[in-house]
């Protein structure tokens, strides 16, 4: 099902465009497209440095079939690789492990180090002889993905066309300098994931807008208003939404989470929640950022991996607060899940046209529908 | 009289079993020194392989001198970051 005159109407003013077509939603061809045009020619987000917090921790990631291994090197930086061996193409590393000394593949143990180097082929010029004139170990070292780590998320861009980390974001990474300061994650109460049976990109979608708050978060409405936000869509790059009168959680003692250090007078009371596109959804507080990667498993089915940072370590936070914080998101995030699922069930519907936007309130969600038809139209015009 | 080679078959299996990696790089340098004495040279690149790829995998400071050994063989090039 190939829909490039549906994109046209998507491309189009927020006033006059449709919502990407329904096959974006539903039809497993365009799923695989979108894998290639969209997850794979962008950063998209795969893991947490955290995870990975030790020199050679090493953990397997499948992004949406692709085996990735994340390996933190001697000199602490974080390497991506692809997951395969350079011999038979067996799988390197099937479960999130130390490695102590090399990667050794498990089918004939040709070794790797930490930097992807092939470090030994045992047998390879006979029994006893690891060397052969046709095997230049130089030149099957394990082959590395692009990968640049931000605010502990680690980005790929698997087909290493894109533009650089910091050149596709450099509008974000401005609007958010100051918040570039270590960060801590809060533990492991501070970790959980959510499954979803929804196509990755209406997490996205429900993510970008406040339009819903009332109806779907009431709990939030008493101090965060729909008023109280604004939007933020930048065409081309990112969107999401900000608030005006972010409280900061009180433990019933008086406790509150410390800040980071520097802020301006804005983020007081103000709080940004964006969508960094492809998969990675943000959000900045005085006292805390989170990040939520969405898992893209399948044509409908998404884990939301969410992360929330501090501006120091866990034992120096006040106690419970953590835990409070935690569950304070989870319940936003869990009031989301109906409505993620329900759009991806009401795409079922064939006479569906992708939907009619508010011109005042649905920008930021027009502005990535905007974004994946430029790149579908982007990737089509390259394979035909 | 001991079987020397099914002692040690057993014992490699049984580290190999429980992926001791130590053990495993032990039992086969002794295999080589044994070899040696034997002075059968493609036995003892044999176990000294077998050896150094358990040193390396499991990081031991060992891995150096095996490769040494294998690189005066012929049989290994030499990895000079090993010996830091
Ligand atoms: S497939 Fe990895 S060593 Fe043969
Ligand atoms: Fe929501």
């Amino acid at each position: 099902m190939n829909a490039p005159a549906g994109l046209k109407t998507v491309l189009k003013d927020v006033a006059k465009a449709k919502g990407l077509p329904n096959a974006h939603y539903i039809d497993p061809a365009v799923f695989e497209e979108e894998r290639h045009h969209v997850l794979y020619a962008n950063w998209a987000g795969i893991g947490f440095g955290k995870d990975i917090p030790e020199i050679g921790d090493a953990k397997p990631v499948d992004f949406l079939g692709m085996p990735l291994l994340l390996v933190r090197d001697e000199d602490g930086a974080i390497n991506v690789y692809q997951n395969t061996c350079r011999h038979r193409g067996m799988i390197l590393v099937e479960e999130p492990q130390k490695i102590r000394g090399a990667i050794r593949c498990p089918y004939h143990s040709w070794c790797y180090t930490l930097k992807g180097a092939l470090r030994t082929t045992p047998h390879v010029g006979g029994p006893g002889t690891n060397i052969h004139d046709d095997i230049k170990r130089d030149e099957l070292g394990l082959l590395r993905v692009r990968a640049h780590v931000w605010q502990d998320v680690v980005f790929v861009n698997i087909d290493g066309q894109a533009a650089p980390f910091e050149e596709a974001n450099a509008g974000l990474l401005e609007r958010w300098k100051e918040f570039e300061k270590p960060t801590f994650h809060g533990g492991a109460a501070a970790s959980f994931k959510l499954d979803v049976k929804t196509n990755w990109k209406l997490a996205v979608e429900n993510y970008c807008e406040s339009y819903h708050l009332p109806w779907v978060h009431p709990g939030l409405n008493s101090y965060s208003r729909l008023e109280d936000h604004y939007h933020i869509e930048e065409r081309g790059f990112y969107s999401g939404q900000g608030t005006l009168v972010y409280r900061q959680l009180t433990s019933e003692g008086g406790a509150v989470f410390p800040d980071f250090e520097g802020l301006s007078d804005k983020w007081d009371t103000g709080a940004e929640y964006i969508s960094v596109y492809p998969n990675v959804l943000m959000g900045v507080h005085r006292d805390h950022t989170y990040a939520i990667i969405l898992e893209p498993v399948a044509l409908a089915e998404t884990v939301e991996h969410i992360e929330i940072y501090y501006a120091e370590p866990p034992e120096h936070l006040p106690d419970g607060l953590v835990e409070a914080n935690s569950k304070q998101w989870k319940e936003v995030f869990v009031e989301d899940v109906f409505v993620v699922e329900g759009m991806q069930k009401g795409r079922q519907g064939i006479l569906f046209d992708g939907g009619k936007f508010s011109p005042a309130m649905d920008g930021p969600t027009h502005n990535f529908h905007h974004w994946v038809a430029t790149n579908i139209e982007a990737g089509r015009a390259k394979s035909a | 009289m001991v079987d020397v080679r099914s002692d040690l078959d057993a014992a490699l299996l049984a580290a190999h079993a429980k992926g001791d990696g130590f053990e495993l790089s032990r039992l086969y340098a002794d295999a080589a020194d044994q070899a040696e004495r034997d002075q059968d040279t493609d036995a003892v690149c044999f176990f000294l392989t077998q050896a150094y790829v358990s040193a390396l995998e499991t990081g031991l400071p060992s891995a150096s001198v095996l490769n040494q050994r294998l690189v005066q063989y012929g049989r290994e090039v030499v990895q000079a970051d090993l010996m830091s």
